[in-house]
């Protein structure tokens, strides 16, 4: 029998600092751990708790990891304070994460805001491995300001491609942006997708996500075609805690990525 | 239908002392407690009604470690429990928590383990408690499954029914404490049975519980009514009812390191607590205690009937014993009907 609340040990081999709340850590596992783009870990600091993060890393490099995590409470003030060399754990990798062979033959829109960018970056790398097999690619992206951009030269670098069309938005702009300011919602006039097909994927902030959504459906998207990255309390990862649950589902087991359609009758799920 | 006599039923209890924590129902109060047997003793006490503790507590404890440093090993390894006295209501219980612990991908290992290897001598109600309505859910007060041996309490004994592999091994390994049951003795558990049946149902319909089978539409109907204010205003949010209660399954896990070594705790959680479902960016989905409160019903007659088709209440009647608000469970049902 397995035991589902071991963590595998991993080492922190580099920690870079992308905003003054925000650092992305690498970490290489001791045994083999591999991810789905959209899955979860549940990352813990010895002796001072657990907390899941979706990892912001191409998930063919198998390795190592990277997780990209924002300062809010009392494990990742513990998270932020890691060195390269420390011992961590990781346990998963959990959930269901993004089916991308159903986005296969698709148009692609991508929303994503603030920290969500991390785990859309593991996504995004996900769709590059079989770009072809997709039919357009869109991402908009928003954040508070220009500071809180993450992996802004990598997105720099994937605009250049020309086989996506990638604008962003910052709500408050600075003598560093020369781009549209207004959150994320206010960029998506101008997509060109089949609205009545494309896979919408939407994960940032819960409040973004909510506007996100409605604009989406103001599109004419469909509810099943939206894609949510849902953020609630996971304890155990595995439907068992009881933490997250929302509706007949458990976030942690039945998502976190969940179609609107699935949840949108269920309440708090915005908070 | 075979028959034990009480003195032979403390030899077979002795007996088992050697495979199994024999935890037996002790008086305390006006009702019966679990603790362990020790040797000789027989002082416990086959209770009228279930036990003030639920027996998830020798299955998924209140509290224990699940996970040392990063090692793979499971880590319980005592004797497993053999539960003697479980009631029917408690039984069902194992519906739900076997559900949610036992799975091939991330079952909970020591739930597991305890479940496959315990032992459960289970009895018949022989009366009915101040806050029992297990009829009104479906179940009787006598138990039909999930026993290895049970017992129907007659004069100086009881009937013995074998309900696994197990419990038939267990009473052929020990044929000479056993007797063939009478037909007198049998009438009695029939007689019994019956009494006590139609006395929780009289005092559940008191009560005016909607009928089981109706419980999950009422809860979709009444999702937004007042109703849920009003009756978790005496709510003090200890988690009484959530501890107490035979299905509640809510843990969270909680690490320390303590003496150089990284311990991983698997602890009981209530879901009447204000952060249950908080998450670290602030972001609460219930953050009045009325939703909180809805909550609890709506996971146990409406989640659990939706995912497993089980309603996640017993009839027990703990969490209204247990609650210091007296809040009744039987009240708020009764108030939610349509």
């Amino acid at each position: 029998m397995k035991n589902p609340y071991r963590s595998i040990e991993a080492e922190v081999l580099k920690v870079t600092t992308e905003t003054p709340s925000i650092k992305t850590f690498l970490l290489k596992p001791k045994e083999e751990l591999t991810f789905k783009p959209g899955q979860f870990m549940e990352f813990s600091v010895p002796g001072a708790g657990e907390a899941p993060f979706t990892p912001s890393s191409d998930s063919e490099i198998k390795e190592t990891m990277e997780i990209t995590i924002v300062k809010v409470g009392k494990v990742t003030d513990a998270i932020h304070e890691l060195k390269p060399g420390d011992t961590v754990g990781l346990r998963g990798p959990l959930g269901k994460g993004y089916p991308l062979t159903k986005f296969i033959g698709q148009d692609i829109l991508i929303i994503g805001g603030g920290v969500g960018l991390a785990p859309v970056r593991t996504l995004m790398y996900g769709l590059f491995h079989m770009r072809d097999q997709f039919s357009r690619l869109v991402y908009r992206g928003g954040c508070r300001d220009p500071e809180e951009f993450l992996f802004r030269k990598e997105l720099e670098g994937w605009m250049k491609r020309d086989d996506i069309d990638m604008r962003f938005t910052v709500d408050q702009g600075d003598d560093s942006w020369n781009g549209p300011v207004g959150v994320v919602t206010t960029i998506m006039d101008d997509i060109d997708v089949n609205f009545k097909r494309v896979k919408a994927i939407v994960c940032g902030p819960p409040i973004m996500m909510k506007f996100a959504t409605f604009k989406l459906q103001e599109l004419g998207v469909r509810d099943r075609n939206i894609y949510l990255s849902m953020e609630k309390n996971m304890s155990c990862g595995f439907g068992k805690c009881g933490h997250c649950r929302i509706g007949p589902y458990y976030c942690c087991k039945d998502g976190p990525v969940f179609t609107y359609d699935m949840i949108r009758d269920f309440p708090g799920i915005w908070e | 239908m075979l028959f034990i006599k009480r003195g032979n039923l403390d030899q077979l209890l002795e007996s088992l002392r050697g495979d199994y924590r024999v935890y037996v129902p002790r008086t305390m109060g006006d009702g019966t407690g679990y603790s362990l047997l020790g040797e000789s003793d027989t002082d416990y006490e086959i209770g009228a009604i279930r036990s003030f503790d639920p027996l998830k507590s020798f299955y998924f404890l209140g509290r224990e470690k699940v996970a040392e440093d990063f090692k793979p090993d499971i880590l319980r390894d005592d004797k497993p429990p053999c539960i003697v006295g479980a009631k029917a209501c408690d039984l069902k219980g194992f519906k739900i928590l076997d559900f949610v612990f036992i799975d091939d991908e991330f079952g909970d290992p020591t739930y597991m383990k305890a479940r496959k290897e315990g032992l459960i001598i289970s009895a018949d109600c022989t009366g009915v408690g101040e806050t029992c309505f297990c009829t009104a859910i479906g179940i009787d007060p006598w138990p039909d499954s999930e026993y290895d041996i049970n017992l129907s309490p007659v004069d100086d004994g009881f009937i013995v029914t074998t309900g696994s592999d197990k419990g038939l091994d267990l009473v052929e390994s020990n044929k000479n404490l056993f007797v063939e049951a009478t037909d007198p003795q049998k009438k009695a558990i029939d007689q019994n049975r019956s009494t006590v049946q139609s006395e929780v149902t009289r005092k559940a319909k008191k009560k005016r519980i909607p009928a089981a089978d109706r419980l999950k539409r009422i809860i979709e109907k009444q999702y937004e009514s007042d109703i849920w204010k009003d009756a978790s205003e005496d709510c003090v949010e200890c988690g009484a009812c959530n501890t107490i209660c035979p299905t509640c399954h809510c843990y969270l896990l909680y690490d320390q390191k303590a003496n150089g070594k990284l311990a991983r705790f698997r602890i009981w959680d209530s879901c009447m607590i204000h952060d249950f479902a908080r998450v670290a960016g602030g972001e609460n989905p219930r953050d009045r205690l009325w939703m909180r409160f809805r909550n609890r019903f709506e996971k146990k007659f409406n989640f659990f009937p939706e995912v497993l088709n089980e309603i996640g209440c017993t009839g027990c009647g703990r969490c209204t014993a247990a609650c210091p608000g007296k809040i009744d469970i039987r009240e708020v049902l009764a108030r939610l009907e349509i």
